[in-house]
């Protein structure tokens, strides 16, 4: 299961706890897992702060509008279908709402929606997954690249900056450049993108090993 | 008295001048070689913050003139036994440490028909006029300025260097520039081909030539400006910035990619002979009528 899956059956685990593979899934996503703490949380409160009455029906209908249109629920697929097709049916108010009780638990049920509205797992697939990590950590130096600084910053101090402030525009560039050419492999001008990059790469490194005077 | 103590002032203040204009004149030593090159063979010269000056000349010796800065910097000139190379390198004298300003040594080289060039500077700008073959420059942080060259193939590389192409015709070019902008003018040929990564690149100039330009850059501007005569075959592509144009297109039935509104656009002028390809992944890129 990955993180589009798991979103998909979210509200099914808010209300009953997921399954197997939910639990699994919990496991090895923190991004997920702590959404799902969140989640949990807010339902929690909102318990604590109404009497046990659902809000009107329009709430639950708003809700599930906002959901769709997001994209984040299936059609017919709402969280609570008894609830839904009871309350859409149903003509009459709960009575024992409190003012109060009724903004809060407005509130706290917005919240939700818009936590999970807003939600963007970090990607969906897990290898576009790891490529994004790789991608961001190959905008860090390497120690080649260390090395070189290095090495320059006893040459000369002007020529370290020029060298350092290119090394990080280009290990940005070829990161950039292998997300989209993985995410796009058949895409010639994203592959024509990537090699650009490392010919860039190559340019600087030479030009920095070649030179001799400060 | 006071007439002769200002006489006095005046003449101490004049010796010291005359002493100070002759030791920079000790200092910023000039000098002048001419060195046999065999035709069709090159030139190498590395030199670190001074400058280099090439020109065209007539003759089969290379003229070079060049002066140092200070005494703790020397040109050391080699040429191979055929004398198919010559080489010419700015160093420091052993035991000498200049500062960047004391290692500079200024470059003048009028270099003769079909010799090719290879000119590298630190900081120097480098300056290449009329050469008619083979062309190889590089600096990190100097300005590189080229003109009038025709059938030729330039080679530019630069860290943050400015770079600027003034009328070169009918040649190939290759530009490779980390940091810095790229100005193009009257550029053509079979081959021109631009990489930046956070340099802007500028081109003016109707592409002709039937040849491949492309210019690519990761998060730099690409602005292009072209007459209505002009002959392409144009595609413009950002990842994840936006495209610009106000040149009349038309439209192609087929790409080689599917044009996105703001992202991405193609098309052909006249006989579309010359194909211009334009990519930026995060820059702007603008193609305007001239």
């Amino acid at each position: 299961m990955n993180c589009q899956q798991f979103q998909e059956t979210l509200p099914y685990i808010i209300e009953s706890g997921g399954g197997g593979e939910d639990e699994s899934h919990l496991q090895e996503c923190e991004s997920c897992a702590s959404l799902v703490r969140d989640l949990r949380y807010i339902a929690e409160q909102a318990k604590l702060l109404l009497p046990m009455h659902d809000p009107n029906p329009r709430v639950w209908h708003n809700i599930e509008q906002s959901l769709h249109r997001e994209g984040l629920l299936p059609e017919g697929r709402m969280s609570r279908p008894g609830h839904t097709q009871k309350n859409s049916t149903s003509q009459t108010q709960a009575k024992s709402w409190t003012p109060v009780g009724g903004v809060m638990a407005l509130t706290a049920l917005i919240i939700f929606a818009v936590v999970l509205t807003n939600y963007k797992p970090a990607n969906v697939q897990p290898a576009t997954l790891s490529a994004r990590n790789s991608a961001t950590d190959s905008i860090q130096f390497s120690s080649d690249d260390q090395q070189l600084i290095s090495r320059l910053s006893q040459q000369s101090p002007e020529a370290q900056r020029a060298y350092e402030a290119s090394l990080r525009d280009v290990n940005a560039y070829i990161a950039d450049a292998e997300q989209a050419a993985k995410s796009n492999p058949s895409d010639a001008s994203a592959q024509a993108l990537l090699q650009n990059a490392y010919e860039q790469k190559e340019m600087v490194y030479q030009m920095a090993t070649a030179r001799s005077l400060p | 008295m006071k007439s002769n103590t200002a006489t006095r002032a005046l003449l101490f203040t004049a010796a010291s001048f005359a002493i100070c204009v002759c030791a920079a004149h000790a200092a910023d030593s000039r000098k002048e070689a001419r060195i046999d090159i065999a035709p069709g063979g090159t030139v190498n010269i590395v030199n670190g913050g001074g400058s280099i000056t090439l020109h065209s000349g007539a003759g089969h010796q290379l003229l070079v003139a060049y002066t140092a800065h200070s005494a703790k910097v020397e040109v050391d000139q080699s040429s191979s036994d055929n004398k198919q190379r010559v080489e010419l390198l700015t160093h420091a004298l052993p035991g000498e440490k200049p500062t960047a300003d004391e290692a500079k040594v200024d470059y003048d080289v009028t270099v003769p028909a079909g010799i090719s060039v290879n000119a590298s500077t630190t900081s120097g700008s480098i300056t290449a006029d009329g050469i008619s073959s083979e062309i190889g420059l590089s600096s990190e942080t100097g300005q590189i300025t080229v003109h009038n060259i025709a059938k030729s193939h330039v080679h530019v590389r630069s860290v943050t260097a400015p770079v600027s192409l003034q009328d070169v015709t009918m040649s190939r070019v290759d530009i490779q520039s980390a940091g810095g902008t790229v100005q193009l003018k009257n550029v053509n040929g079979q081959r021109v081909a631009v990489g930046t990564t956070s340099g802007n690149i500028d081109y003016q100039g109707d592409f002709s030539g039937g040849g491949d330009y492309i210019l690519t850059t990761h998060s730099g501007a690409i602005d292009v400006t072209l007459p209505a005569t002009a002959s392409v075959d144009l595609s413009a592509r950002s990842t994840t910035g936006t495209v610009e144009n106000d040149f009349p297109l038309q439209q192609k039935p087929h790409t080689s990619f599917v044009p996105q509104q703001g992202r991405s656009f193609a098309g052909t002028s006249n006989s579309g002979s010359s194909s211009v390809e334009l990519q930026s992944f995060s820059g702007k890129i603008r193609v305007k009528k001239q």
